[in-house]
């Protein structure tokens, strides 16, 4: 017996991208299997949903942006979807969140404005559709509120200073101040998500509370590293506004992203409800081709190799971030995974970086050569989404959970309408059951 | 420095390709989200800490100069979530085993490191023996003289032995032949899940071989013993071997952490990847679920379920996780007419095989199983499915509903 | 102005010049160590970090073996803090001349040099990773030095026997009275405030610079004939021995284990700048080959940096114009009374950070007999702060240290185990907020990541720490990310380039860094 396994697609990658185009395809009736390296990008991001943030000025209102963008980088991975696409894919994410596995959590914003909401450095970060819990640090012109923004800090946590934060959000015009809270943790070195978990639990965050509130003054609102709670986010984040008697919200930090890590529960726990399958460690290491289709890819198992027969494969594996696209010793930009053509990388003989590090930098932009529909130039049945597609500098643009999601959606969306097709029922998978 | 006879490695010849895969580490922390027990206990610095970071300032002729490493408990979470390609469980196990060759094993991971050996003296006098495992002075004393844990899971001898009721049995001629790996758990603890083994491999048209074993070395492995562990893993592969005799044929086993041994940690921990034995078994090894999932989706796994009108909690043990093949025990499960799967998200039951045994490791493997305990209680689920024995017991022990191997329920629901 | 007076004034702080402060506080001189930057700033801490054992020039140069071998064996003992003995190796690889290894056992055998050599499967017992195609191996006394902690320890050394360090501190002026040079007007680079130094000797140290400060003695035909070289820092050890060519010195032959990572070295082309700090794609790709000849696999290691030092080679009438290789190693001590008729002035230069001390003990002996006080020099037994009980440094020191305070002390700088502790200390004692000196003084920022987890939380600490407004922090963050760069881009690719965009993903994503309010 060969280990084969045969799906209707598959999906390569698990980050927002793959996850959102495996969960759509799963609900659309066909038989998916998401295959990833490991965990991906969404525990590293804040968590946000940026759809367009700068262009290059500060955008405020990214529909409009996203429409002027569309009309002017052709080769942009939004003008490949289209706004309305965008906006589908907004609304099926906030959907996914609310059904997901975190009773009462939710997604606020959208298109119309931006959010500018406070970075843990204290910059001020455009952002469309964000979670609850991180609405009141909005901070733009007639956002969540003018109070006073107290940013709160906990001095074992080493990857959060209230006090900078703080210091330059006044320098961005916010009226803001810090406090820092000096708890006892059981040990030195501890993350965002230890924290969360201890928030957690409700006697803990009571006694927070307790040390927190002879700080607070006046009507202030309370910017508290992102952490309030890894399985209940909507009841710790209430909870804690209750206590305090204040808006309280989050302000992202370095990873582990908690928010990040909600965000890729909400997209796998679709994927499951829809009866996609998610495998872990499962790294493709080669495919094999017939024609104008990749006909199957071999991923890493334990013991052997397996082989995943599908009729379509959606390739989210991320950029240069992730590897999927590489830059090798030899100076040669590859995709590693498929081996397909990768477009908007500088040639030989021009500069692939530049000395400035916050300049542009030329490699940035280069991902895999794609016709209109997302599919891979030269392949049939392999549709590209998310950072692996060329045409973005996503965080320059703060656009890469936007771009991933819609992309994402659109390749379960290129896949279901081509099956229709082909068997007579429009927007339809012939695997529908 | 001791030669091990049968595999021609020193211990400290180990795969360079390891220690370079440190390289890949990007430190994103993702592994340390994920890792069950550094998120419970200070005393363990976590994956990233002691794996890559740490192993920048290993050099392999100085000593060890540090002992945290040792709260790992090997579960290998850590490399299943990596997106970066790092082997970090396989580093720490590296860094362990060197402690140990260094500083010694203690008499404790002697012992319950071979279950073969407890399993042959406890089988006969299993009565006398479940009472003492059972008996708090006993445990006590244990505890005291050997620092296993006076509360930790003891698993019941079953009295008999499952290689005793396999060689009274006959399968069925097919001309399809399957293997069946059953492990030492099955062999002293849980015969019965063998015989519902073979049994459903039978009803799938099978025909079930079941060669003399031994073993695999998990135990060891997992303790740091490498020398030993490779002399009983390769005694197993050679065992089994032998049985496979065309590309056709598989070996199958229910026990997944030691089908796991088989298939990977033998070959990359230990450092075996090269053995011909080794290597035909591993690639022929499967996962009895990933079999029965595997043949469903070719459309050739009987469906005549029965309804089985049931609310389970089904858990994927860090070991199954780690075949990477995805949970087919849920797919499978969902086959079942009447039944009600709650998968569980939390990651790992703590015990890690022999780790949550040991008396300085007992209370933080508890802790960091609690976030799968009150998933299972909070599920309203009154049984758990889950893969591992081990982890099956350590399941019962800290929620006190009963657990069984998916397979069970398919059993069930075949009405076999 | 604030006036100094001072028997020594030592321009320049690299190894030399603060070994000239060491070792002339150590006879009871009066010291004003300055240096335009931060010490070991310059060529000294842009260097591979290679002790030599002397085999390097023992066919070519046998008088330059001969002081290595010596000096080898001095810092062993005075620097022991500073030196972990790996050992080294010289192969004969197949893209080598055979012949040479013959030449080269009987010159170590003639200079003195404790080699022996070993069959190529010991030496792969030992290095696994070594290329196993070596046919001869050849076992020497190399050592690696912590260049920067060895300079710390002189100028703490000096400032304890009451000298005045004093770094980015430039000298403007070189006062002259007559046919005596008197001290010199230094100026603070960071406050633009000047102090005038008067001193009865001044030592022009300033290394690749020293033609630039004789020119401000008003002294001619100081040629100083830069020779620049780029080294490659790989991620971690692919060896614990220092590996070295064997064959007549050329580019890309030494591999050096140096603290966690291991460093490649170096190329040797001419340059009239010595704050030339190109890095030539060519070059890079001609390193990697020669990685790649010693440990077979180097191209698929993880290259974290890249970097140019520039050697401070003294003409010679021998040398060519273009090929400074073979311009002499072996040390320049000018005493320009002879030379020029112009006293109180003393130029070193050239020479090898193997043999600083050496070069130090020179200087100081000359400047002792123009001040006509003849005092005995004790630094080849004089053990360095730091380095009493003569324990040499094991690489697992940090690892062990936050062992025993695993719950108490704070990582900061994960990759390279800098704790808070250490950071905050190193801020107060060194009043700099300059992130990219405090990453000289704790290796902060070194590591894989390259600052991408620690540099934000510096940024933090010193904003709390020392009472600097968000806008020096912010400053100090940024020049430290631009810093960084500037080693980085030239060499990205493979791993590093993940770890860049996921930096970049922190900064310009999460932090947002790029959009801070001006």
């Amino acid at each position: 017996m060969r280990r084969e396994l045969h799906f209707d697609a598959v999906v390569i990658g698990a980050g927002t991208a793959g996850l959102t185009a495996g969960a759509r395809l799963a609900e659309a009736g066909a038989r998916v299997a998401v295959l990833t390296k490991g965990v991906g990008s969404t525990h590293l991001a804040p968590g946000t949903v940026d759809v367009l943030g700068y262009a290059p000025e500060r955008v405020s209102e990214p529909g409009r942006a996203l429409e002027d963008l569309v009309r002017s980088r052709v080769d942009h991975p939004y003008a490949l979807v289209g706004r309305g696409c965008v906006v589908e894919a907004l609304q099926w994410f906030g959907e996914r969140v609310a059904a997901g596995p975190f009773p009462g959590y939710r997604y606020v914003g959208g298109l119309e404005r931006n959010h500018l909401l406070p970075t843990a450095i204290g910059a001020l970060r455009p952002s469309a559709l964000i979670p609850e819990t991180m609405a009141a640090g909005d901070c733009a012109a007639g956002g969540a509120s003018a109070a006073r923004v107290c940013v709160v800090g906990v001095r074992a946590l080493r990857d959060f200073h209230p006090a900078l934060c703080a210091a330059n959000l006044e320098r961005a015009g916010v009226d803001a101040r810090s406090v820092e809270l000096n708890l006892a943790l059981d040990r030195a070195d501890q993350n965002a998500l230890g924290v969360a978990r201890r928030f957690d639990d409700p006697g803990w965050r009571a006694w927070f509370c307790a040390e927190l509130s002879p700080h607070l003054r006046g009507e202030e609102r309370v910017g508290l590293p992102a952490m309030l709670g890894s399985t209940d986010p909507h009841g710790v984040w209430s909870d804690l506004g209750r206590r305090l008697g204040r808006p309280v919200f989050e302000i992202p930090t370095l990873p582990p992203s908690v928010p990040g890590m909600r965000l890729f529960e909400v997209l796998r726990s679709s994927l499951r409800a829809a009866g996609g399958r998610l495998i872990l460690g499962a790294e493709v290491v080669g495919a094999e081709r017939s024609g104008e289709r990749v006909s199957s890819v071999q991923a890493h198992a334990a013991g052997e190799e397996r082989r995943y027969l599908a009729r379509w494969v959606v390739l989210a594996t991320g950029g240069f971030a992730s590897g999927a696209i590489e830059l090798d010793s030899r100076w040669v930009t590859r995709e590693r995974v498929l081996g397909l053509p990768v477009r908007g990388a500088p040639g030989a003989d021009e500069p692939r970086f530049v000395s400035t590090y916050l300049d542009e930098q030329p490699l940035a932009r280069a991902g895999v050569a794609v016709t209109g529909d997302l599919r891979a130039e030269g392949v049939e049945n392999v549709l590209v989404a998310g950072a692996a597609l060329p045409g973005a500098a996503a965080w320059r643009e703060g656009s890469g959970e936007g771009i991933a999601l819609a992309t994402g959606f659109r390749a379960a969306e290129v896949v279901s309408e081509a099956e229709g097709a082909r068997a007579g029922q429009p927007g339809r998978s012939e695997a529908v059951v | 420095m001791s030669t091990e006879a049968g595999s021609g490695l020193r211990d400290d010849e180990l795969p360079g390709l390891l220690r370079g895969s440190l390289d890949h580490c990007v430190k994103c922390t993702i592994c340390e989200t994920a890792c069950p027990v550094s998120n419970v206990t200070p005393l363990f610095p976590g994956p990233k800490y002691c794996g890559p970071q740490a192993e920048r300032y290993r050099v392999a002729d100085e000593p060890s100069v540090e002992w945290s490493v040792d709260y790992c408990s090997g579960c290998g979470i850590c490399t299943q979530v990596c997106p970066q390609g790092v082997k970090i469980a396989e580093i720490n196990a590296q860094a362990r085993n060197k402690i140990k060759r260094e500083h010694g094993v203690a008499l404790r991971d002697r012992i319950i490191t071979r279950p073969t050996v407890l399993g042959r003296l406890g089988t006969p006098v299993a009565p006398v023996a479940n009472l003492s495992l059972r008996l708090r002075p006993a445990r006590i004393l244990a505890e005291k003289l050997l620092g296993v844990h006076r509360e930790a899971p003891a698993p019941r001898f079953a009295g008999r032995r499952f290689s005793r009721w396999a060689k009274r049995h006959t399968s069925p001629r097919t001309g399809r032949k399957v293997v069946y790996f059953h492990g030492c758990g099955t062999e002293y603890y849980e015969p019965w899940e063998g015989e519902k083994v073979v049994a459903l491999l039978e009803h799938n048209g099978f025909e079930v071989e079941v060669p003399k074993q031994d073993c695999c070395g998990l135990p060891l492995q997992s303790s740091g013993l490498f020398d030993d562990a490779r002399r009983t893993v390769l005694r197993l592969a050679r065992a089994l071997a032998p049985f496979v005799r065309d590309d056709d044929t598989i070996i199958v086993g229910n026990a997944t952490s030691c089908t796991l041994m088989l298939k990977r940690e033998a070959r990359e921990i230990l450092g075996l990847a090269d053995d011909p034995a080794l290597k035909r078994v591993s690639e022929r090894t499967w996962d009895i679920c990933e079999l029965l999932l595997d043949l469903h989706d070719r459309g050739e796994l009987r469906t005549d379920f029965r309804p089985v009108n049931e609310t389970i909690a089904y858990h994927a043990p860090c070991q199954q996780q780690g075949h990477f093949i995805g949970k087919p025990a849920l797919d499978l499960l969902a086959l079942i007419p009447g039944l009600e799967v709650r998968e569980m998200t939390a990651r790992c039951c703590g015990v890690a095989g022999t780790y949550g045994l040991k008396a300085e490791k007992y209370e933080i493997a508890m802790k960091a199983g609690d976030a799968l305990f009150t998933q299972i209680r909070a599920s309203g689920a009154p049984s758990v499915a889950c893969d591992s024995e081990t982890c099956r017991w350590q399941i019962t022990h800290a929620t006190g509903r009963p657990s069984v191997h998916p397979i069970d329920y398919l059993h069930r629901a075949y009405g076999l | 102005m604030v006036t100094l007076t001072t028997d020594v004034l030592v321009i320049g702080g690299g190894a030399t010049g603060a070994g000239v402060a060491w070792d002339a506080a150590l006879r009871g001189l009066e010291v004003v160590l300055v240096d335009r930057s931060d010490l070991a700033e310059g060529t000294s801490g842009r260097f591979h970090g290679l002790v030599h054992s002397g085999g390097r020039y023992a066919v070519k140069d046998p008088p330059a073996a001969e002081e290595c071998v010596v000096e080898n064996r001095v810092l062993r003992r005075i620097a022991a803090d500073n030196i972990e003995d790996t050992g080294g190796f010289f192969v004969t690889t197949p893209w080598d001349d055979a012949g040479y290894a013959d030449r080269f056992a009987d010159a170590c055998r003639a200079t003195g040099i404790d080699c022996e050599e070993i069959s190529p499967a010991q030496a792969l017992r030992e290095e696994p990773r070594l290329n196993p195609r070596v046919s001869r191996v050849f076992r020497v006394p190399d050592a690696n030095i912590d260049v920067w902690k060895t300079v710390w320890s002189l100028a703490r050394g000096a400032r304890e026997r009451g000298a005045h360090v004093m770094p980015y501190h430039a000298a403007v002026a070189v006062h002259r009275d007559g046919d005596e040079v008197t001290g010199a007007r230094v100026r603070d680079m960071r406050t633009g405030e000047e102090t005038d130094v008067r001193a009865r000797v001044t030592v022009n140290a300033a290394g690749a610079w020293a033609g630039q400060i004789a020119e401000l003695a008003g002294i001619e035909g100081v040629r100083i004939l830069p020779g620049r070289g780029i080294m490659i820092a790989m991620n971690h050890r692919l060896v614990n021995t220092v590996i070295n060519r064997c064959q007549m010195p050329t580019d890309g032959d030494i591999l050096v284990p140096i603290r966690t990572v291991s460093v490649i070295g170096t190329t040797d082309e001419h340059t009239d700048d010595p704050d030339d700090h190109t890095v030539l794609q060519s070059e890079v790709d001609a390193m990697l080959d020669d990685g790649e000849k010693l440990v077979p696999g180097f191209r698929q290691a993880r290259a974290l940096r890249v970097w140019t030092g520039v050697r401070p080679l003294f003409e010679d009438a021998k040398a060519a114009e273009t090929l400074t290789r073979d311009i002499t190693r072996s040390h320049a001590l000018l005493d320009h009374a002879q030379r020029d008729g112009v006293g109180g002035f003393l130029t070193i230069t050239g020479g090898k950070l193997t043999t600083f001390r050496l070069m130090a003990e020179h200087t100081v002996d000359a400047a002792c007999a123009q001040l006509g006080e003849p005092r005995a020099c004790t630094t080849a037994s004089e053990p360095l702060p730091g380095s009493e009980t003569q324990r040499s440094y094991r690489l697992g020191e940090r690892l062990e240290r936050k062992e025993a305070h695993l719950r108490e002390e704070q990582l900061i700088c994960e990759c390279e185990m800098v704790t808070r502790g250490a950071l905050e200390e190193a801020i107060r004692r060194s009043r700099t907020a300059n992130l990219d000196d405090i990453r000289r003084l704790l290796r902060l920022g070194m590591g894989p990541c390259q600052g991408g987890f620690c540099m934000y939380r510096a940024a933090g600490i010193l904003h709390g720490l020392d009472g600097l407004g968000a806008e020096e922090a912010n400053t100090a963050l940024l020049e430290f990310l631009q810093e960084r760069w500037k080693g980085i881009w030239p060499i990205l690719y493979g791993d590093q380039l993940r770890q860049v965009r996921l930096d970049d993903w922190i900064f310009q994503g999460v932090l947002d860094v790029a959009h801070l309010s001006a």
